[in-house]
């Protein structure tokens, strides 16, 4: 049984529609990597698997069961955590109060247990810091810890949404972009970090302009063009579908 | 002791010396007036410290009316209609005054911001209508008199409310203390983190797994617990309790108080506010011309809007003050969190 599955998944808005009709099966432990030319879908289908939108039509099951239709913050709790195509901070915190309070999900103590500031509450919360400090370690933004998290510098700030996804301890962690504006070297370490994610048994779903990282980083690619599945399979073989390279260059009609 | 250890001290001493003047005051004077006065103070300070538990989670009641008229009521009934002593009463008003908060907060948060503050705003109305027409409970337009003597029993020590000011003055005086110390252990903890990224980045709190919804709802309705117990008082203060005493007006000087108070703060600020807007109203309402005085108080607030802008209240000015006298950097709204 797949991981994370789509059946005939269609969401619209208004007459158009951002996706049409997408089956798609997520195995445990892969890298995904999704692309497709601007407006293609790729962001709506997160959005779709997140729970930020409701599909149309269709159903998204995660491990059997049902997803769609939930709130975000239930998909988040059954083990799919998301980062955004745009910079996503809270405001005035620092990125160690930041995580600290993205890590609710761990925190299994309820509000009574933290009002009083029980025992329980207080060893939880020791070991949901030290998770965090390793979180950061993790991703090299030990030295960003205490800095507010909407001053980081852009490749940081990416980073650091990465780091708040793990937070949330997630099975299936889904990326929005993630190396959009840095330079080649901090791609790398990207790459580089999601690797090492996926070896913890995290299974990732990659969505990237950067074909370079793409080719390196995903186990399979999906192409998407106009809300529709154009092409699948291995990253090398999908880049040379003629499909996909129409899709992204055009036809030779001109 | 270096001086290092002076300058975060004093700022300490002095609020501790306030607090500690305002528990003895009735060593000073017992004066009705006066006292009267420290009760209304009192009254508002908690209905403000609600309005801006609910405004953590970045949400803008403009129906906080509605939980004193509900607390006032229900206390009302109880004591006027069942016959029963003060004490049920006052706790049934912040059960009734969270159930229908609760209720009618898990339909209002889901609808939005802005049809929050409408939702709330006709809830308040709404409320209005329902205590003028349900005559053979509420006496409709003619109110319910509290027939005094109103007396609390605290086991075998009797309080009684008709003879001094002062049970009076103690009783608010504790009630604010215990408000402000539950919503402020509620602000340092992991609830009022969760309030305030709630109230910043929703889509994010959403997606690390924080249900808005429950946090929503839940601000609102411990607002609307204390809000009711202290409407529950008030109208056993002032021995009536009619209709029209709770609408907008009531509400929006929740609202004002806590944002002249200073939106960073959640329990002083309410605090300072409640007691500089009423010593200011009492103050406009001595003026020949009465109706002038909602003009004036509306320009005054303004003013404090427009001097101290980006949620910077009367609260910071403390702060600001302090930093002057020590020359420090201002420690504003912009990095305390």
């Amino acid at each position: 049984m797949p991981l994370l599955e789509l059946k005939g998944v269609t969401k619209l808005f208004g007459k158009l529609a951002a996706l049409e009709d997408i089956d798609l099966c997520v195995q445990e432990g892969e890298v995904l990597g999704i692309c497709g030319p601007n407006g293609s879908g790729k962001t709506t289908l997160i959005n779709v698997i997140s729970g930020y939108y409701r599909p149309n039509r269709g159903t998204v099951y995660l491990e059997g069961k049902k997803i769609s239709g939930l709130r975000p913050d239930q998909v988040t709790a059954r083990g799919i955590a998301r980062t955004f195509q745009s910079n996503m901070c809270f405001h005035r915190a620092t990125v160690l109060q930041s995580m600290l309070i993205g890590s609710f999900l761990q925190d299994k103590t309820n509000e009574w247990q933290a009002f009083f500031e029980t025992k329980t509450y207080k060893e939880r919360r020791k070991k949901i810091a030290a998770e965090v400090l390793e979180t950061l370690k993790l991703l090299d933004l030990t030295n960003e810890a205490n800095m507010p998290a909407a001053g980081l510098p852009h490749g940081h700030q990416r980073i650091f949404g990465m780091a708040m996804a793990l937070m949330t301890n997630p099975n299936v962690l889904l990326l929005d972009e993630p190396t959009t504006g840095m330079n080649h070297n901090e791609a790398v370490f990207v790459v580089d970090q999601i690797k090492k994610i996926n070896e913890r048994g995290i299974t990732v779903i990659l969505i990237e302009h950067n074909m370079k990282v793409l080719l390196d980083a995903a186990t399979r690619a999906v192409v998407l063009n106009f809300g529709t599945k154009i092409a699948e399979g291995k990253p090398r073989e999908v880049m040379k579908n003629h499909d996909v390279i129409e899709a992204y260059l055009g036809t030779e009609t001109v | 002791m270096k001086f290092g250890n002076y300058r975060k001290l004093l700022p300490k001493i002095v609020v501790g010396l306030l607090i500690a003047l305002i528990f003895i005051l009735p060593v000073f004077t017992t004066s009705l007036v006066t006292l009267s006065k420290f009760v209304q103070i009192g009254f508002w300070a908690i209905a403000a410290m609600g309005f801006m538990l609910i405004m953590r989670t970045g949400q803008i009641s403009l129906g906080q009316a509605t939980f004193m008229g509900l607390g006032g009521y229900t206390s009302a009934v109880f004591m006027v209609k069942f016959g029963l002593p003060f004490w049920p009463g006052f706790f049934m008003a912040g059960i009734v005054a969270g159930l229908v908060a609760l209720a009618v907060g898990v339909v209002a948060v889901r609808a939005g911001p802005i049809a929050f503050s409408i939702i709330t705003l006709a809830l308040a109305e709404i409320m209005r209508i329902i205590a003028v027409s349900w005559e053979p409970v509420t006496n409709g337009s003619k109110g319910l008199v509290i027939t005094p003597p109103t007396h609390i029993m605290l086991g075998n020590f009797e309080i009684n409310f008709a003879t001094s000011a002062v049970p009076n003055y103690y009783f608010i005086v504790i009630l604010v203390a215990i408000t402000a110390l539950i919503f402020w252990q509620i602000d340092r903890g992991r609830l009022g983190g969760i309030f305030r990224v709630i109230a910043v980045n929703p889509t994010l709190a959403e997606h690390q797994g924080i249900p808005l919804t429950k946090f929503k709802v839940l601000a609102f309705t411990v607002a609307a617990v204390f809000t009711g117990f202290a409407g529950s008082f008030y109208a056993h203060f002032l021995g009536v309790m009619s209709p029209d005493m709770y609408g907008l007006w009531q509400s929006i000087q929740a609202l004002m108080m806590g944002i002249v108070g200073g939106i960073s703060s959640l329990v002083a600020g309410p605090i300072v506010g409640a007691a500089v807007l009423n010593s200011l109203s009492d103050i406009l309402s001595r003026l020949p011309v009465y109706s002038i005085k909602p003009t004036l108080f509306g320009a005054i607030v303004l003013l404090v809007l427009l001097f101290l802008p980006k949620g910077t209240g009367l609260i910071d000015l403390w702060r600001i003050f302090w930093s002057k006298v020590y020359k420090e950097k201002p420690i504003t709204t912009d990095n305390t969190h």
